[in-house]
């Protein structure tokens, strides 16, 4: 224990910005891919063959790709093809694409919930097609998924630590670990502090996730 | 829910709705046509279209160099994965276990190794580990953390699939007369996994993205072999791509696996 | 189209696919005088092997346990259509084998990066790591090194037509590229600490990040860049002459090793009887167009 508060005497600083940078990433992730999500989900229902394939594909792509290969390719191929991104946007943009294609998995299954009596009353109500996904699907179909999309934030969480493999201005907490490992003999100290922040942050999450999975779940 | 939500909102159109519909089709695909022309058009104006940056993919040699990569991925995710399962079930039935003494330290271990990342584990396993005097060898390095990372995640998976199964199944089996391994061995855990079958698969897939962190512990599997490939070439875009598309396949291919499985039975 | 143009086209085309390995090396090893070289390499005898712990261990598994790199154009390449690495750092390791085990082929390879060379020296991971080690007191603390073999000072280099920076001096505020863990960030610091740094973890990436436009300069040893001008002329240039310290390569052994006493035994003899200068030679010389082979740093 002596040797946790040394080095949180002498890291103290670097531990909270590195765990302030691990929840801006996470945030910074989440938001759009949350709302490219559902974009692509919405689309892929439309009845537009060519639009779903590209979709369908879209989705399972970065379903299916490691996150460290398609942060290697932005960082490091893109720029062959003069597109060139700097290392926070391209951590971010990862982890963006594959919290989306993850997000439109979920919310299809939660569009899959909703009964299909109520989607024929709306459409004989006179809504349209459209309105009927955006007023009546989409909000239950939301409500039906906190509890994956919790688990997807949490996974996203960790994933930040991807940050560590890029010439990343600035250390999250995996890098920090890393880092102190390599310089200093406290490398069990410094996982034990990264552990317990990165645990208390998800439980954190998965408290505010079954908090409002509570409130707004809908039973049937 | 008997029929697709597509075909309801969409099916049975009106002949205009109809030719709308074809229309916008046609303009999709034509607007996707041109996205693709742009991005083929981009590889060109880089150079990248170049001969020498893809004439080696002609060559056996280096498809049998990226086999080798990809063997040494799937040897590591497959010791994984069976270390993830096995353990998944040790700590599942601490999980369950009436005793709060196994209980507590098994939800601690499972919360745990569940709310760390794995790639923290991984630099554990090379950097922090070898300062305690544990030494292990380099492909233990990388599959050990992974395993033990999924192991947690498979144990509360087994434990979401236990719940499902009705409560009368274990009430009957106890009314029998059986023990309670017997209950949960014979009755509820294999019900439980038919219902789970595709979550593990899901999981499988996990382990296998996670062996890509190999290099950071100079494990070989093909993200190293890429980069010899591109020290080579100077081949950035075409290997890179190629492999990320290698990896795709492989996991496509085990999450279409799980699908042919089949569901739950009931 | 007449008969004569399209043999004309095919003979492009066929010169351009045979040309494209060229191009992308730079000019490529010679692969049969570096085999050649490696396989008449001196051999120790018992008495020498048993006197150090650290060989006769090696000798006992019948295999050395090398960290080294596999992309690193002169130092150490592999050629995967063959399985084999050729350079300067590889053909040290293959002789230091044959040294020892009568074979330069019995090598268990693990790739190393800036970041993990001591690391798996401390985790008896590898037995001996040879890859552009600089040695620094630093890492003098966690491992031991054998040699020095070669030095190198340090060079910048920039794209073909940036005229802003000329030397290390004007390297304030610029974006500079530095393998991480290795002697540049210090240099950096020492020379240029305005410099906005950024660490990347092998060779080939930073030369990447200056192509890419990432960075504006790259600092590291200066026979690292020549290699990296024989391979695209004209698109970088060096700026400034070679400056720092003499920065010496060494081979990097667990820390307190006995091997360090052997390597240097066997460094003596190599460097007397040729085999040194013929190996810069094959690998460095003929291939950045220097000829004056320079003399290998004095063994302490």
């Amino acid at each position: 224990m002596g040797e946790v508060f040394k080095l949180l005497a002498d890291y103290g600083p670097a531990f909270g910005q590195a765990l302030l940078l691990t929840w801006k990433l996470t945030a910074l992730s989440f938001v759009p891919g949350f709302l490219l999500g559902i974009v692509v989900t919405v689309l892929r229902l439309l009845p537009l063959p060519p639009l779903r394939f590209v979709l369908t594909v879209y989705v399972e792509i970065f379903r299916n790709i490691p996150s460290v290969a398609l942060l290697i390719f932005i960082v490091f191929a893109l720029p062959d093809l003069k597109v060139l991104i700097d290392y926070e946007p391209s951590v971010v943009l990862t982890l963006t694409l594959v919290c989306s294609a993850f997000t439109a998995d979920y919310l299809r299954a939660g569009i899959n919930t909703v009964g299909g009596g109520q989607m024929e009353a709306a459409l004989s109500l006179g809504l349209r097609p459209m309105r009927v996904i955006t007023a009546v699907v989409l909000p239950q179909a939301l409500r039906a998924v906190v509890q994956p999309l919790t688990s997807l934030l949490i996974a996203l969480m960790l994933s930040t630590s991807l940050a560590s493999q890029v010439p990343f201005p600035g250390r999250e907490l995996t890098a920090l670990v890393s880092k102190i490992a390599t310089d200093s003999a406290a490398g069990i100290a410094a996982f034990a502090v990264a552990a317990a922040m990165y645990v208390a942050t998800g439980l954190l999450i998965a408290w505010a996730g079954a908090t409002l999975e509570k409130k707004v779940r809908i039973l049937r | 829910m008997s029929r697709p939500l597509e075909e309801i909102l969409f099916g049975n159109p009106r002949p205009q709705a109809q030719a709308v519909t074809r229309a916008v089709s046609g303009i999709a695909a034509a607007m996707l046509l041109l996205l693709a022309a742009g991005v083929a058009l981009r590889f060109h104006t880089a150079g990248q279209l170049d001969a020498r940056f893809w004439e080696f993919f002609a060559w056996p040699t280096t498809w049998a160099f990226l086999a080798k990569g990809l063997l040494g991925t799937l040897a590591s995710a497959a010791m994984a994965a069976a270390i993830a399962l096995t353990l998944g079930l040790v700590l599942l039935l601490g999980r369950l276990a009436p005793l709060r003494l196994v209980r507590w330290p098994s939800v601690a271990v499972i919360e745990f190794l569940r709310g760390t990342p794995t790639l923290l584990l991984i630099y554990v396993c090379f950097l922090v580990l070898p300062q305690a005097g544990i030494k292990l060898s380099t492909y233990w390095m990388l599959t050990l953390p992974v395993g033990l990372s999924t192991a947690a995640v498979v144990a509360e998976v087994y434990r979401a699939g236990v719940l499902a199964v009705p409560r009368g199944q274990t009430d009957a089996a106890r009314s029998v007369g059986m023990t309670e391994a017997q209950v949960f061995f014979l009755i509820v855990f294999p019900q439980a996994l038919r219902y789970i079958v595709p979550a593990l698969v899901a999981q499988l897939v996990i382990v296998v993205k996670d062996t890509t962190f190999g290099y950071v512990v100079t494990y070989g599997e093909l993200m190293q072999n890429a980069k010899v490939l591109i020290a080579n070439y100077h081949a950035l875009v075409p290997v890179y791509l190629v492999v990320a598309m290698l990896y795709c396949l492989v996991n496509y291919a085990i999450s279409s696996a799980s699908k042919r499985l089949g569901g739950p039975m009931h | 189209m007449s008969i004569q143009s399209a043999l004309k086209s095919t003979v492009v085309a066929l010169a351009i696919v045979a040309a494209g390995p060229l191009f992308a090396q730079g000019t490529p090893i010679n692969a049969a005088a570096f085999d050649a070289l490696v396989a008449q390499g001196p051999v120790a005898d018992a008495a020498t092997i048993a006197s150090s712990t650290w060989a006769s261990k090696i000798k006992q598994a019948g295999l050395l346990r090398l960290g080294g790199t596999q992309t690193s154009n002169l130092f150490s390449l592999l050629n995967e259509k063959d399985g084999k690495m050729r350079g300067f750092d590889a053909g040290l390791a293959q002789l230091i084998t044959r040294y020892i085990l009568g074979d330069g082929a019995k090598i268990q390879f693990t790739q190393v990066t800036s970041s993990t060379r001591e690391q798996v020296l401390i985790n008896d991971q590898a037995d001996m790591v040879l890859a552009t080690y600089s040695i620094t007191p630093a890492r003098a603390e966690k491992i031991s090194f054998a040699g020095p073999y070669y030095t190198s000072q340090a060079g910048v280099l920039v794209k073909a037509n940036n005229k802003a920076i000329q030397s290390y001096n004007d390297l304030g505020g610029k974006k500079v590229a530095t393998q991480a863990g290795s002697t540049g960030p210090a240099i950096l610091a020492q020379f240029a600490p305005k410099a906005v740094v950024q660490e990347f973890q092998t060779h080939q990436e930073a030369l990447d990040g200056l192509r890419q436009g990432r960075v504006d300069a790259y600092v590291t040893d200066y026979t690292l860049l020549l290699n990296a001008l024989s391979l695209g002329a004209g698109d970088a240039q060096l700026a400034g002459a070679p400056f720092g310290a003499q920065d010496p390569y060494g081979i990097g052994l667990p820390k307190g090793s006995d091997g360090v006493a052997f390597i240097n035994g066997f460094l003596k003899k190599v460097e007397a009887d040729g085999t040194w200068a013929k190996l810069w030679s094959i690998s460095i010389g003929q291939r950045t167009g220097s000829t004056a082979v320079p003399t290998p740093p004095a063994l302490p």
